[in-house]
C-alpha cells in the first residue's frame, strides 16, 4: 500500500494520468454517495421531534431525548438484551458448526458421496428465509413430521413454533440447517491451503488423526477463524432479522423481539414515531460499528493481520 | 486431497462420513417433504405426515396456485425484471469499481474508505424509506433494483482478485503502450471471468430472493415480486384456523403453500448446479487474499 509514494510528478499530472480509473469508480461512487450516504441525512430525525408535516429540517430539535427513551421504554430495553442474547447464542451454537462441518467434510471418505453431501448441505443457503421458514415451519408444526415421529415414539406432541422456550434454540437449529454447508466452504478452502507435507511429517512421527486435526488443521485455519469471528462479532447487534421476521408469530412475540424487528414494528405501528425509530436504528448501527472496530483491533493482535486494510 | 493412499479407514474417517451423511439427510428431508406434500392431496398429507413419494398423487395444488394466475405471473414478472436489470447494471458498476480500486490513483484511499464505511453503517430503515419516497421511487421496480445494486464486500473481493493478477502481465502491456482501459478489457476481464461469473450468480440469487426492501418499498402498490407473493400465500394460509379466509386457501392450505414454495424455488434449483461449479473458486480467490 505504501509504495505508491510521490514520484515527483505534480498532483494534477497524476490525476490526469488516472482519468480512466476515475471513470471506472465514478458509477459506484455515485451510487454510494446518493443511495448510501444520501439517507444518512435522514439520521437527523433521531435528534428531532420529527413531525411529518414539518419535514426533517423544520421539525424541532429534541437533543438526545429519543436516545434516552430507548433506555426508558421497557420493551426497547428488552429488545436490546434479547438481541445480545440471541447473538451470543449464535456465536456459541452456530459459529463453530461451519468449522466442524468443514473438518468432517475434509476427513470423510468417498469422493462422490462427499460431493453429493456438500451439494445438499449448501443448497439451502441459496433460498430466502421466506422459503426456508415456510418449509421448516411445516416440518416442525404440531401436525408435522417431527411431531408425528415423536407421536410414534409415544411422546406428546410439542408446539416447537409456539413456545417461547423453544424459540431461541429453534433459531440456532434452523440457521445451522440453512447455513452450515455454506459457512463450511471458507474453512474447506483454508484447509485445502495447508501444506500437505505437514500432515505427512506428522503421520511419520506417529501423530494420530485427531492430533493431526487439532495441531495442523485447526492451527492452519486459525487466521480464517479469527476473521470470520470478527465478522460475526461485528454483527452482534443484527440478531438475524430475516430469519426472525419469518419465523415469529404472536405466541413468541417477546422471545422474538430484537432491535430490528422492534424498529420495524414501531415504524409501521398505527402511530409511528419516526424520530424514535431512527434513534433506535442509529443506536444499533453505532454500537455495531464500535464492536467491529474493537474486534478488528483484537484480531490484529492475534494474527498480525487486519481484515480492514 | 492428500496424494498418499490410505490402507484402511480409521475411526475418525468413519465417524466423519456417518455424521456428514446424517446432516445431509437432516437438510434434505424437510425439503423433500415439502415437494412431496405439494404433489399429494391434502387428505394424504394429513394422514401421512412423511412419505418418500406422494401417497395420493395430484397436481391440484399447482392448479389452484395457477388459478390465482394474475398474481403469480405479476410476481414472476416483477422478480425477473428486477433480477435482470439489477444484475446487469450492478455487476457492470461493481467490476468497473473493483478494477479502479485495484490500481493506484490520487485519492484512492479516501474513496475506498468512503465505500468501505457503508459496509458497516447505513441510514437505517426510516431514512432510507423516506429518501426513496422523496425521490418518487416508491412502488417502482427501479427502487428494488437500486437498493441492492452493489455488494461492497464482493467489490472488495473482486478488487483483490484484480490485484492478484501478476504485475508483469500489466507491465508488459503497459510497455506495449496499452492504456488503462485496454488493459482492463484485454487482460484483467478475461482473467477474472470465474470470479465475475460467481458474483453474477450470487447477484441473481440475491435479487431472486429479495423480499425485505420490496416489502418496504412496494407495499400498497400493485407491483409485486415472487417472495412477497409467497409471503402473502403463507400468511393467508396460516390464518386459516382463526379467520374463515378464502375458500381455495381453506381447501388446500399446506399443499398450496408447498406448491408455491416449489414454484419460487425452481429457478434457483436450476441455476444451482452452475453456481456450485463456480462459487468455490470465487470464494477461494477472496479467501486467500483475506
Amino acid at each position: 500500500m505504501k509504495k505508491d509514494s510521490k514520484n515527483g510528478k505534480a498532483l494534477f499530472v497524476r490525476v490526469w494520468q488516472a482519468k480512466y480509473l476515475y471513470l471506472c469508480i465514478l458509477p459506484i461512487m455515485a451510487w454510494i454517495l446518493i443511495f448510501q450516504y444520501g439517507p444518512m441525512y435522514g439520521l437527523l430525525m433521531a435528534f428531532k421531534d420529527y413531525k411529518a408535516k414539518l419535514g426533517i429540517l423544520r421539525s424541532p430539535w429534541a437533543g438526545l431525548e429519543n436516545f434516552k427513551l430507548i433506555f426508558k421504554v421497557p420493551i426497547a430495553r428488552e429488545a436490546i438484551i434479547n438481541t445480545l442474547r440471541i447473538s451470543v447464542g449464535r456465536l456459541i451454537f452456530v459459529f463453530p458448526i461451519g468449522i466442524v462441518i468443514a473438518i468432517l467434510l475434509t476427513e470423510m471418505r468417498g469422493a462422490k458421496l462427499k460431493k453429493i453431501c456438500q451439494t445438499v448441505l449448501t443448497f439451502p443457503h441459496f433460498l430466502s428465509w421466506v422459503v426456508v421458514a415456510c418449509i421448516l415451519k411445516n416440518f416442525l408444526s404440531t401436525e408435522g413430521v417431527v411431531n408425528s415421529l415423536l407421536g410414534g415414539l409415544g411422546m406428546d406432541s410439542v408446539n416447537f413454533l409456539g413456545s417461547e422456550n423453544f424459540f431461541r434454540p429453534l433459531l440456532y437449529i434452523t440457521e445451522n440447517w440453512k447455513e452450515m454447508g455454506w459457512s463450511a466452504i471458507i474453512y474447506i478452502a483454508a484447509i485445502a491451503g495447508i501444506d500437505p507435507t505437514l500432515y505427512e511429517a506428522a503421520e511419520i512421527d506417529g501423530a494420530s488423526r485427531l492430533r493431526r486435526i487439532w495441531h495442523i488443521t485447526l492451527v492452519g485455519i486459525r487466521p480464517t477463524i479469527a476473521i470470520m469471528f470478527i465478522l460475526a462479532v461485528g454483527n452482534v447487534m443484527n440478531a438475524g432479522f430475516d430469519q426472525i421476521f419469518n419465523m415469529r408469530n404472536g405466541l413468541v412475540e417477546d422471545a422474538a423481539r430484537i432491535l430490528d424487528t422492534y424498529v420495524y414494528d414501531i415504524t409501521f405501528a398505527r402511530v409511528p414515531d419516526y424520530g424514535f425509530s431512527t434513534a433506535v436504528g442509529l443506536f444499533k448501527s453505532v454500537v455495531n460499528l464500535l464492536l467491529l472496530l474493537i474486534a478488528n483491533k483484537m484480531t490484529f493482535f492475534i494474527t498480525g493481520d487486519k481484515m480492514l486494510s | 486431497m492428500r496424494k498418499k493412499q490410505r490402507k484402511k479407514l480409521d475411526g475418525v474417517q468413519i465417524i466423519s462420513t456417518v455424521l456428514v451423511v446424517a446432516f445431509s439427510l437432516i437438510v434434505f428431508i424437510p425439503f423433500w417433504n415439502a415437494v412431496v406434500i405439494s404433489l399429494e392431496t391434502s387428505a394424504a398429507a394429513a394422514k401421512y405426515p412423511f412419505s418418500w413419494i406422494p401417497m395420493e398423487f395430484t397436481l391440484e395444488n399447482y392448479a389452484v396456485l395457477m388459478a390465482k394466475g394474475g398474481a403469480l405471473m405479476e410476481a414472476y414478472k416483477g422478480t425477473i425484471i428486477i433480477t435482470i436489470f439489477g444484475v446487469l447494471i450492478g455487476m457492470t458498476i461493481s467490476v468497473m469499481g473493483a478494477y479502479g480500486f485495484s490500481r493506484q490513483f490520487p485519492g484512492k484511499k479516501l474513496f475506498f474508505r468512503l465505500m468501505l464505511f457503508t459496509m458497516f453503517f447505513n441510514g437505517g430503515l426510516v431514512p432510507i424509506y423516506l429518501q426513496y419516497k422523496n425521490m418518487g421511487l416508491l412502488n417502482t421496480y427501479t427502487a428494488c433494483i437500486i437498493i441492492d445494486l452493489v455488494s461492497v464486500y464482493n467489490v472488495i473481493i473482486m478488487k483483490n482478485g484484480f490485484e492478484n493478477v501478476p504485475m508483469e502481465l500489466q507491465e508488459a502491456a503497459m510497455i506495449d503502450g496499452a492504456q488503462d482501459m485496454l488493459i482492463f478489457f484485454k487482460i484483467m476481464l478475461p482473467l477474472q471471468k470465474p470470479l465475475i461469473a460467481t458474483f453474477s450468480l450470487f447477484a441473481i440469487v440475491g435479487y431472486w430472493n429479495s423480499w425485505y426492501w420490496p416489502m418496504m418499498l412496494m407495499s400498497g402498490g400493485n407491483k409485486s415480486v415472487l417472495q412477497l407473493f409467497l409471503r402473502s400465500i403463507v400468511n393467508s394460509a396460516g390464518s386459516e384456523k382463526t379467520a374463515s379466509g378464502i375458500a381455495s386457501v381453506l381447501i388446500s392450505g399446506d399443499g398450496m403453500k408447498m406448491a408455491a414454495i416449489f414454484m419460487v424455488m425452481l429457478p434457483v434449483m436450476i441455476v444451482y448446479p452452475f453456481l456450485q461449479k463456480y462459487f468455490t473458486k470465487g470464494i477461494m480467490v477472496g479467501a486467500i487474499k483475506m
